[in-house]
C-alpha cells in the first residue's frame, strides 16, 4: 500500500468532551490510515470512541488536537463553509436511521447531495446505482412507503451518487432485520468491489464487520487492534481478546 | 399533574414567552384604551365640576327635538334679564365658551384646538388671575397659566386671535389658574370680556349658558323649579350646578364612547388573531408531547387530568400575558394620544386613571381567550392512547376531515347570512356594525377551517417560482409548508384576518375617494373654493362679502348645511343651503325635474328635493318641518335634484335658499364658498389677490382649486385610513408572532432532518433559505386568502351604497403592495427561526432523540 493510496488518515487524534475533572477523553491519540478502495470496519464497545472517530474523519466534529486528512485535504482546520462543501462533494453518509427526507421521493433523496450543490446527476451513473440498489420500481415512492431495508438502500445510493472519496456508514444495519442487513452489507461490499468505492463502517456487530477487508478495534479511545477482518468468528475472538 | 404543567412551562421559557406575546398586544390595547379614555373622562369631569362650583342653577340651550344631530344654537342674551328677575335669584350671568385660534408671535396656532372663555361676574368666575389682572376692556385678554408660561408670553404682549370675524390683536394683561389647575384639561384658553368672546365665536348678542346663584336660604333644586317656571316654553334646559356638571360629563362620555368602542374593537381583533396563534401553538406542542402525555396516561393519569394539565398551562400563559398586557396598556397610552393628535384631536395629558374595571377586564379577557383557544388542543391531548408512549415518532390522531369541512361551510354560510342581514336588514348604526362584525368573525373562522384544503394548491402556486429560483431550498420549503396543512393553514389564517381588514379598508377608501372625485369633477364649475385651512369647520358670512369685492372675482356663492325634522319622515333630514341667484354660475346641478331657471323662480317659500329625500316627492308638494331653531315652517318643492345623497355636495336631502336658512334655521356660516373669476381676469393674479385678502382678514381660511379640493378630501380619508392601518398593524404583528412560533416549533421537530441535510452538504445559507421561504409561502397563503376575503367584503358593503353614488374602485397598486409587504413580513418573522435552524450543531442534530 503506497502513501498515494491513502484516502483518509488521522495523526495522534485527541477529542476531549467537557472541561476540568469531569472531562472525558473520547479519543486519546488515534493514528490510522485508510486506503483507497477498501472496506474498513471500526468496532469497539460503547464509549470506545468509534463514533467520535468517524465523526472527526467525516468533518462533522473538530478534534481537540491531532489532524485529519481526507482525500489530500487537511480538514481539521477548515471552517464550516469549507467543511460543508467537503462533505457535499467528497463524503457520503449512511446513518443508522432517519436517513431520508420524508417529503422527497426515493429518487429525489438519492440525488439530494447533487441537488444541494446545484448539479445535475450523471444519468448513466444514476441509472446503474438505482438498478444496483434494486430501487427501479420504487423511484417515486416516499420513504414512508418503503421498508427499512429499502430506505437504507436509498441512503446507500445517495451516499454513492456524488462518487465521494469515502463513504462513512454509522451502524447501517442497527435498525434492520437480518435479511435486510445482509442486503445492505452486500450492497456496501459491492460498492467497494464493483465501483472501487472506499467505505468506512462503524458497527458493533461482528457479522457485519465480517463483510469488511480490514478491522480496526478501539478501546478507551485508542486503537486496540488493526488488521485483516476475517470471518465473524475470528472477529469475535479479536473482540474478546481486546476485552470489549 | 399540576406540577407537570408548571414544569413544562418553566422548562420552555422561550416558547411560553412567544405564546404569551400573542395575547399581550391585544390585552395591552384593551387596557390602554380604558386607561386612556378613563383619564380623559376624569380630566373633563373635573373641569365641569370646577366650572359649576359657584353656580346653583344653570340654564342651557336645548335641542327642539332629540332627533337633531347638531348642538342647539346659543341662547338670546335677553333671557339673562328674565332669569335675573326671577324671585330668589341673587345673581345671573351669561357666559360663552367656544373655539378660536390663538396664535403664537410667529403666526402659528399654539395648539390644534384652543378656546375663548368669557369672564363672568362673581361668584361664577372660576379663573383666578395669578399674574397681572383680568381683562377690563375689549382690547385686553388673559391666558391660562400653562399657555402663558409654555409659550413664553409676557404681560403687555400683543396676542393675535383668529375668530369668526377674522383676526384681532389684544393686549395680554394677565394669566389665570382654573380653580387649582394651571389649565383647562391642557387646552389653551383665552379669557376675554363677554362682548369679545361673543364676537370671536360669532355669537354677538348670544350666550352659551346662564349661571344663576340663589339668594341666601334658597336651595338649588327649589331655585331650579322657579327658573324653569319662568322660562316655560323656551328651548332651554334648567339644571342645578351639580346636575349640569354630571350631564356634561355624561354627554362627553357618550361622545367618547364611540371612540372607546372603536379602539376596543381593534384590541378585540388583535385578541381574535392571538387566539389563532394560541390554538396553533398548543396544537403543535400537544402533538410534540404525545409521548410524554401518553406516558402520563400509562402511569395512570386520567383523561380529565390530561385535559386539566393542558388547560391549566393555557390559563397560566394567559395570566402572564394579561399581566404583561396590562403593563403594556400604560405604555400604549402615549401612543394612542399621539395617534389622535395625528388626526387633529389634541387631548390633554394628565395622570393616568386605572379603574378596577380596567384590571378586571384585561385579566379576564386575556385568560379567557387563551383558555378557550387551548380547549380543542387539550381535548385532542386526551385522545392520545397510552400505547403511544411506546411507539416511535409523532403520530397525530387522524382528524375528521368531512366533519371539519361541513362545519367550515356552515360557518361561512351563517357568516354570509349574518353579514347580509347587517347590510340589508334595516338595522342602523351600532347594531348593524355589531351584526357585520359577528358575521365577519364567523366567515373568518369558516375560512380558517376550510383553509387546510387550500394550503396545497396555494403553496403549489407560490412555491413553483421559488423552486425554480431557489432550487432544493424552494422545493423543501414548499414541502415543509404543506407537510402539515392544518398547522400552516391556522398560521396563515391569523395573518389572513389582518390582511383582509386592511384590504377591505383600502378598497373602501379608494371607492370613497373615487366617488368624491367624480362628484367634484361633475359639479364644481368655478375656479376656486375657499374654506377652513383644516378642511373642517365653517367660515363666517363676512368672508363671503369680503371675497365678492376682491379684484377679478366674478361670482361668489356659498353652500350651508343644517337639518330639519320633516313631518311624515323618520329622524332628521339633511338640509343644504344655497344662493339661488349665484349657484348656477359656480356649480353644475343635476336635475331630475326642473332646470337652472327653476332657481330663479324659487320665490320666498320654494325649495328643491335631492336624491336622498323621500322617493315619492313631487314638484308642488308642500313640506312642513321643524327647524333646529324651533320654528315650524312650510315650503313648496319646486324642483327635483339628483346630486347623490352621500357624495353630492348639497347634503342629499332638501335644498333651501340661504336666506331662508338664516331666517328659519338660524344658520349663517358657510360650509363651502365657490369662486368664479370674472371674464378676462388673470387667474393667477386674482388668486393671489384673494390669498392676500384672506391672510390679512381671515387667516384660518385658504383657497383651493379643483385638484386641491380633491387632495384635501383625499387627505382626510387617508388620515383616517392610516389611523386604521396603524391599529390593524397590531393584529398583523400578532400573526407574525404566530409565524415565528410555528416555524420555531417545526424546526424543533425537524432537528434530525436538518442535521441530515447539513451532513450531506447543505450550507447554512441554504438551510436559512428553506426556513425563510417556508415563512414566505405561509404568509402569502394568508395574504391571498385575506385579499380575496377583503375584496368580497368590499363588494358586499358597496352594494347598498351604490344607489348613493358610491362606485367601487380597486387600488391595484396598494393591494399588490399589501401582498408584497405580507411576504416581506413573513421573511422578517423567519429571521430568528432561520438563524436557529442554521446554527444547529450537525452532530447533536443527528443524535437528537
Amino acid at each position: 500500500m503506497t502513501a498515494d493510496a491513502t484516502i483518509v488518515s488521522t495523526t495522534d487524534l485527541h477529542r476531549r468532551y467537557g472541561e476540568g475533572p469531569a472531562a472525558v477523553d473520547a479519543l486519546a491519540g488515534v493514528s490510522i490510515a485508510v486506503a483507497r478502495g477498501g472496506f474498513t470496519a471500526i468496532m469497539g464497545a460503547s464509549g470506545s470512541g468509534k463514533s467520535t472517530l468517524m465523526h472527526l474523519m467525516a468533518g462533522l466534529d473538530q478534534p481537540s488536537s491531532g489532524t485529519v486528512s481526507l482525500d489530500g485535504v487537511e480538514i481539521s482546520g477548515l471552517d464550516d463553509k469549507r467543511l460543508t462543501k467537503l462533505r457535499r462533494d467528497r463524503v457520503g453518509f449512511v446513518f443508522q436511521a432517519f436517513n431520508l427526507l420524508g417529503v422527497l421521493t426515493a429518487e429525489e433523496n438519492v440525488v439530494l447531495p447533487l441537488t444541494i450543490a446545484g448539479r445535475k446527476p450523471d444519468a448513466a451513473w444514476l441509472e446503474s446505482l438505482i438498478q444496483t440498489t434494486g430501487l427501479a420500481d420504487r423511484r417515486t415512492h416516499r420513504p414512508a412507503e418503503l421498508s427499512g431495508g429499502q430506505q437504507q438502500r436509498v441512503a446507500i445510493a445517495r451516499a454513492l451518487v456524488s462518487r465521494p472519496a469515502v463513504v462513512f456508514a454509522d451502524e447501517p444495519t442497527g435498525n434492520l432485520d437480518s435479511a435486510a442487513s445482509t442486503d445492505v452489507l452486500g450492497l456496501l461490499r459491492r460498492s467497494v468491489d464493483d465501483f472501487e468505492q472506499t467505505v468506512v463502517m462503524v458497527t458493533h456487530d461482528a457479522s457485519a464487520a465480517a463483510y469488511a477487508d480490514r478491522l480496526i478495534v478501539l478501546a478507551d479511545g485508542r486503537v486496540a487492534h488493526d488488521g485483516a477482518a476475517g470471518s465473524a468468528d475470528e472477529i469475535f475472538d479479536v473482540m474478546k481478546a481486546v476485552g470489549s | 399533574m399540576r406540577r407537570v404543567a408548571l414544569r413544562g412551562l418553566s422548562a420552555r421559557p422561550l416558547r411560553t414567552a412567544l405564546t404569551a406575546l400573542a395575547v399581550v398586544l391585544g390585552v395591552a390595547m384593551i387596557a390602554g384604551t380604558y386607561i386612556f379614555t378613563d383619564t380623559i373622562d376624569r380630566s373633563f369631569t373635573e373641569v365641569f365640576e370646577q366650572a359649576n362650583s359657584g353656580t346653583d342653577v344653570t340654564v342651557t340651550p336645548r335641542k327642539v327635538d332629540d332627533d337633531f344631530f347638531a348642538d342647539p344654537p346659543p341662547l338670546g342674551e335677553g333671557l339673562v334679564e328674565r332669569v335675573r328677575s326671577v324671585q330668589g335669584v341673587k345673581a345671573a350671568a351669561g357666559a360663552i365658551f367656544g373655539e378660536v385660534s390663538i396664535r403664537k408671535p410667529d403666526g402659528d396656532p399654539v395648539s390644534a384646538n384652543s378656546f375663548v372663555s368669557s369672564l363672568q361676574p362673581e361668584p361664577f368666575e372660576q379663573f383666578r388671575f395669578t399674574t397681572g389682572r383680568a381683562p377690563r376692556s375689549d382690547a385686553e385678554i388673559g391666558l391660562d397659566e400653562d399657555t402663558f408660561r409654555n409659550q413664553g408670553y409676557e404681560l403687555g404682549d400683543r396676542v393675535r386671535i383668529v375668530g369668526d370675524e377674522g383676526a384681532r390683536r389684544f393686549t395680554l394683561v394677565g394669566a389665570a389658574r382654573f380653580g387649582e389647575q394651571a389649565s383647562i384639561a391642557g387646552f389653551p384658553v383665552a379669557i376675554a370680556t363677554l362682548a369679545v368672546a361673543q364676537a370671536l365665536t360669532g355669537q354677538r348678542g348670544r350666550v352659551g349658558g346662564i349661571s344663576v346663584s340663589a339668594a341666601d336660604g334658597l336651595t338649588a333644586p327649589l331655585l331650579r323649579g322657579r327658573v324653569q317656571a319662568a322660562l316655560n316654553g323656551e328651548a332651554v334646559t334648567v339644571r342645578t350646578g351639580e346636575e349640569d356638571a354630571s350631564a356634561q360629563a355624561a354627554d362627553l362620555q357618550d361622545q367618547f364612547g364611540f371612540f372607546r368602542t372603536a379602539l376596543l374593537v381593534f384590541g378585540g381583533i388583535a385578541l381574535f388573531v392571538g387566539a389563532f396563534v394560541i390554538y396553533n401553538t398548543f396544537s403543535i406542542t400537544v402533538a410534540q408531547r404525545t409521548r410524554e402525555l401518553a406516558l402520563l396516561r400509562m402511569l395512570g393519569a386520567s383523561r380529565r387530568q390530561v385535559l386539566r394539565s393542558v388547560v391549566l398551562e393555557a390559563a397560566i400563559v394567559g395570566l402572564i400575558a394579561s399581566l404583561l398586557g396590562l403593563l403594556g396598556g400604560f405604555a400604549l397610552v402615549p401612543a394612542l394620544r399621539a395617534l389622535l393628535a395625528a388626526i387633529g384631536a389634541d387631548l390633554p395629558q394628565t395622570s393616568s386613571v386605572i379603574a378596577g374595571r380596567t384590571i378586571a377586564v384585561s385579566l379576564l379577557v386575556g385568560v379567557l381567550v387563551t383558555v378557550v383557544a387551548s380547549i380543542v388542543p387539550a381535548l385532542r391531548a386526551t385522545k392520545i392512547a397510552p400505547i403511544s408512549a411506546l411507539r416511535d415518532g409523532l403520530t397525530a390522531p387522524a382528524r375528521a376531515g368531512r366533519a371539519r369541512l361541513a362545519v367550515a361551510g356552515l360557518l361561512c354560510l351563517i357568516g354570509a347570512g349574518v353579514v347580509a342581514y347587517g347590510l340589508f336588514g334595516g338595522a342602523s348604526g351600532g347594531s348593524a356594525a355589531a351584526t357585520l362584525g359577528a358575521g365577519s368573525v364567523a366567515i373568518f373562522l369558516g375560512v380558517a377551517l376550510l383553509s387546510p384544503q387550500l394550503v396545497r394548491p396555494i403553496a403549489a402556486l407560490v412555491g413553483a417560482p421559488m423552486q425554480r429560483l431557489a432550487g432544493i431550498s424552494g422545493r423543501l420549503a414548499r414541502e415543509n409548508a404543506t407537510r402539515n396543512p392544518a398547522r400552516t393553514a391556522v398560521t396563515a389564517a391569523a395573518l389572513m384576518v389582518g390582511v383582509a381588514l386592511v384590504a377591505f379598508v383600502s378598497i373602501f377608501a379608494a371607492g370613497l375617494q373615487g366617488s368624491i372625485d367624480r362628484a367634484v369633477d361633475r359639479a364644481f364649475a368655478g375656479d376656486l373654493t375657499v374654506g377652513a385651512k383644516s378642511g373642517f369647520g365653517e367660515t363666517p358670512p363676512a368672508m363671503l362679502s369680503t371675497l365678492r369685492r376682491v379684484d377679478g372675482v366674478g361670482s361668489v356663492s356659498s353652500v350651508r348645511f343644517s337639518e330639519a325634522k320633516v313631518e311624515g319622515e323618520k329622524g332628521s333630514t339633511s338640509v343644504g343651503g344655497i344662493d339661488p341667484q349665484t349657484l348656477a354660475r359656480v356649480y353644475t346641478l343635476r336635475w331630475k325635474q326642473g332646470s337652472d331657471a327653476t332657481l330663479e323662480r324659487l320665490g320666498s317659500d320654494g325649495i328643491l328635493a335631492d336624491t336622498g329625500f323621500s322617493d315619492d316627492a313631487r314638484v308642488g308638494d308642500r313640506v312642513t318641518m321643524l327647524t333646529p331653531a324651533g320654528k315650524r315652517v312650510t315650503y313648496v318643492i319646486r324642483g327635483l335634484l339628483d346630486e347623490g345623497s352621500d357624495f353630492g355636495l348639497l347634503g342629499g336631502g332638501l335644498v333651501i335658499p340661504n336666506a331662508r336658512l338664516r331666517e328659519d334655521f338660524d344658520v349663517t356660516d358657510d360650509a363651502f364658498v365657490f369662486v368664479r373669476f370674472a371674464q378676462g381676469a388673470n387667474p393667477a393674479r386674482t388668486r393671489a389677490a384673494i390669498d392676500r385678502t384672506l391672510a390679512a382678514s381671515f387667516p384660518d381660511a385658504r383657497t383651493r382649486d379643483r385638484q386641491q379640493v380633491k387632495e384635501q378630501q383625499a387627505g382626510q380619508i387617508n388620515q383616517l385610513l392610516y389611523l386604521i392601518y396603524a391599529l390593524l398593524a397590531l393584529s398583523v404583528i400578532v400573526s407574525l408572532f404566530g409565524i415565528v412560533n410555528t416555524l420555531a416549533l417545526s424546526i424543533f421537530e425537524r432537528t434530525r432532518e436538518l442535521g441530515l441535510l447539513r451532513a450531506v452538504g447543505m450550507s447554512r445559507r441554504q438551510v436559512k433559505r428553506i426556513v425563510r421561504l417556508e415563512a414566505v409561502i405561509t404568509s402569502l397563503i394568508g395574504a391571498l386568502l385575506g385579499l380575496v376575503l377583503g375584496i368580497l367584503f368590499a363588494l358586499a358593503i358597496s352594494r347598498p351604497l351604490e344607489e348613493e353614488g358610491f362606485r367601487l374602485t380597486f387600488p391595484v397598486g396598494t393591494l399588490a403592495l399589501l401582498v408584497t409587504l405580507a411576504a416581506l413580513a413573513g421573511m422578517l418573522a423567519a429571521l430568528w427561526p432561520a438563524r436557529r435552524a442554521a446554527r444547529l450543531d450537525v452532530l447533536r442534530a443527528l443524535a437528537y432523540e
